[in-house]
């Protein structure tokens, strides 16, 4: 082996390892107030809420999101649909389905200009001192705002988060989203708040005081990825984003591969497009733990990244190595599966490195469903395939890491 | 954020914890790879010294008696000496501090200076005990200066797995600077690696299986050979 790459393969663990392991620890703690929330949590006065959906080609959809909007028992209320120029019958389906329902409002545009830019558009026109953004492929439960607005009796907070889940996971990779969802939008976001470094107010559903908004000047019209720029300039300007596990967001996933692989590289390439746009921000204590856990985040990944090329390059090479002794063997391969001795021994620290990472992962995840309350047994497919998210995920941030370098311009659809 | 900054504390203390663990894992497997070719060593040296004691019985009560005896314990100990190139070799792959050591030189020094007597009995109880069993000497320097050499042993693994006790094979690395390993390059003119020795005759560069298995079927009558010459 060679050393540079153990050196590597030893980092990336000391690092991983730590992240997890503060992930459980806190996950532990945290854990009365992610069964059954704050229920310490006041607010003053019935504030009036303003939810904003921007809808885009959603015929097939937005029904379901209006029913749950419907379903709202939060009196004080009113809701903005907001066509971005769909081309389908996204505006049939809304007009159809919000009939004498005088809490929405639909602003029927025909031209398209963007997630970002409609959301200003709806903030512009909002009355109420909280906004919630939504996704038009989304489901919210009908408490939500009820467990959400108490987290604003902090004056410093200026948006709270809720959990996102996956609505129908039929699919093998949707069960690994799912999972995917519980660790990473829920549980992770839960525990970030604990440290005040929420990195995202995840579009399918988050609220935010209009005032910080309008402070702040709304979403940025340039990027890709608003949820996650809005999250850092929220940080930016000293306030707080809280999360609020107990209310939940559902929200479908992307139906193939290919279209969570476009997804993804949206994703990433859009935070790699604002870690860049907000680099000042690093590293400052006066921007709190978020400075200082973003980069390391991003440190994180970017060595995972080399790593996972370095375990491919080096897989390959083998593997050609192999092919090449096999040539002079008269490809006698099976001989050799077939007569593979086990010695325990002939094993490195390499071996024992990557053992670890695998149980502590799948540790992580087994605390963190238990914590949810999830069912283990419905999500045993996915359990069994968590693994592979590591090589998937690395696969989409490559993909990403190439579009930026590219300049490719990745579109939100 | 008192209890934060515990949380991290604690967080970093566990995986400094964990890390540790697997450094000192590392560590006693390392012990217990010493021990393991300690073993296997010792086992072999005894193996090495009766036939040595064999020899001279043939010389003091003459050869039949001996030759019996020598025939079961050569199969015997040919399975462990090409064993026992394969554990150090695999041992080397595991652990790069393995191979830094200087206990490990030091054993595969001692492994080669073993294997060299152990060739030069079996010649000589070959010619004495008219016992036919081909020998391979395979002689090796280090993969980044020969990158076929590595190709070539995993070749003799393949034939050595093929004709099991049928055939002997010794590997020599010549990276060690062994004074009887040089004069053995001499004596076989030698002057490119990978190079093979079938039963005296020297084929220098790489040699596939074929070539290999059809010269030992060509000068040898042992099972598995008329197979390979169909």
């Amino acid at each position: 082996m060679n050393p540079i790459y153990n050196a590597l393969v030893y980092v990336v663990w000391f690092f991983a390892t730590y992240y997890v392991v503060v992930f459980i620890l806190l996950m532990l703690m945290e854990k009365d107030d992610i069964r059954s929330g704050r229920k310490n949590l006041k607010i003053a006065g019935n504030p009036k809420v303003s939810v904003i959906v921007p809808a885009f080609n959603e015929e097939e959809k937005i029904h379901f999101t209006i029913k749950s909007l419907k379903d709202i028992n939060y009196k004080n209320i009113e809701f903005l649909i907001i066509n971005d120029g769909s081309k389908d019958n996204t505006s049939k389906e809304v007009y159809a389905n919000i009939k004498g329902d005088a809490r929405f409002r639909f602003i029927d545009n025909k031209d398209n200009k963007g997630k970002a830019a409609r959301l200003n558009q709806g903030i512009e026109n909002a009355e109420g001192e909280f906004i919630a953004t939504m996704d038009a492929d989304s489901i919210v439960e009908k408490e939500a705002f009820n467990k959400v607005l108490p987290y604003f009796s902090d004056k410093k907070v200026g948006a709270v988060t809720v959990s996102v889940e996956v609505i129908k996971a039929k699919k093998f990779f949707h069960k690994l989203v799912e999972l995917e969802f519980i660790l990473g939008l829920s549980l992770f976001l839960k525990i970030s708040a604990m440290l005040n470094a929420v990195y995202v107010t995840p579009g399918p559903f988050s609220v935010y005081r209009k005032k910080v908004l309008d402070e702040i000047g709304g979403f940025d019209v340039t990027n890709i990825t608003e949820d996650l720029e809005i999250a850092y300039r929220i940080h930016k300007h000293g306030y707080k984003i809280d999360n609020c596990v107990e209310a939940k967001v559902s929200t479908f996933v992307p139906d193939t591969f290919k279209q969570l692989y476009i997804q993804r590289r949206r994703w990433y390439s859009g935070a790699i497009q604002t870690l860049y746009k907000h680099k000042k921000m690093l590293l400052k204590k006066k921007h709190g733990f978020f400075s200082f856990m973003i980069p390391y985040n991003y440190l994180l990944i970017f060595l995972g990244m080399v790593m996972f090329l370095t375990s491919v390059y080096m897989g390959i090479k083998d593997f050609i190595k192999t092919m090449f002794y096999l040539q002079y063997t008269n490809i006698n391969l099976w001989y050799r599966i077939t007569h593979f001795q086990f010695d325990f021994l002939a094993f490195g620290n390499i071996s024992f490195i990557g053992a670890s990472s695998l149980i502590l992962g799948i540790v992580l995840l087994l605390i963190g469903l238990r914590i949810a309350k999830k069912n283990m047994l419905q999500r045993k497919l996915g359990i069994i395939g968590y693994p592979l998210l590591f090589f998937i995920y690395q696969i989409f941030w490559i993909g990403s890491v190439i579009a930026v370098i590219k300049g490719k311009k990745v579109k939100w659809r | 954020m008192e209890m934060r900054k515990k949380v991290l504390l604690i967080g970093f203390l566990i995986t400094l914890f964990l890390f540790l663990s697997i450094l000192a894992i590392g560590a006693i497997m390392d012990s217990k790879r010493q021990d393991n070719i300690d073993l296997q060593f010792e086992g072999m040296y005894k193996d090495i010294n009766d036939i040595q004691q064999m020899t001279l019985m043939s010389e003091v009560y003459g050869q039949s008696m001996a030759c019996i005896a020598f025939k079961t314990k050569l199969q015997e100990l040919d399975k462990k000496v090409w064993n026992m190139g394969i554990k150090l070799e695999q041992y080397r792959v595991a652990s790069e501090e393995f191979q830094k050591n200087p206990y490990y030189l030091d054993q595969k020094k001692t492994f080669n200076e073993n294997e060299l007597t152990y060739m030069t009995i079996l010649t000589k109880i070959k010619s004495t005990c008219e016992y036919h069993q081909p020998v391979i000497s395979f002689f090796y320097k280090n993969a980044d200066e020969c990158q076929k050499c590595d190709s070539q042993s995993f070749v003799l693994t393949d034939v050595n797995e093929q004709l099991k006790e049928n055939v002997s094979i010794f590997s020599f690395d010549m990276d060690l600077n062994i004074s009887t390993l040089n004069l053995m390059t001499e004596y076989y003119k030698i002057d490119q690696y990978p190079c093979i020795v079938i039963d005296e005759v020297p084929y220098c560069g790489i040699r596939d299986k074929n070539f290999i298995l059809k010269k030992i079927c060509e000068d040898e009558n042992i099972s598995g050979c008329s197979e390979i010459l169909k």
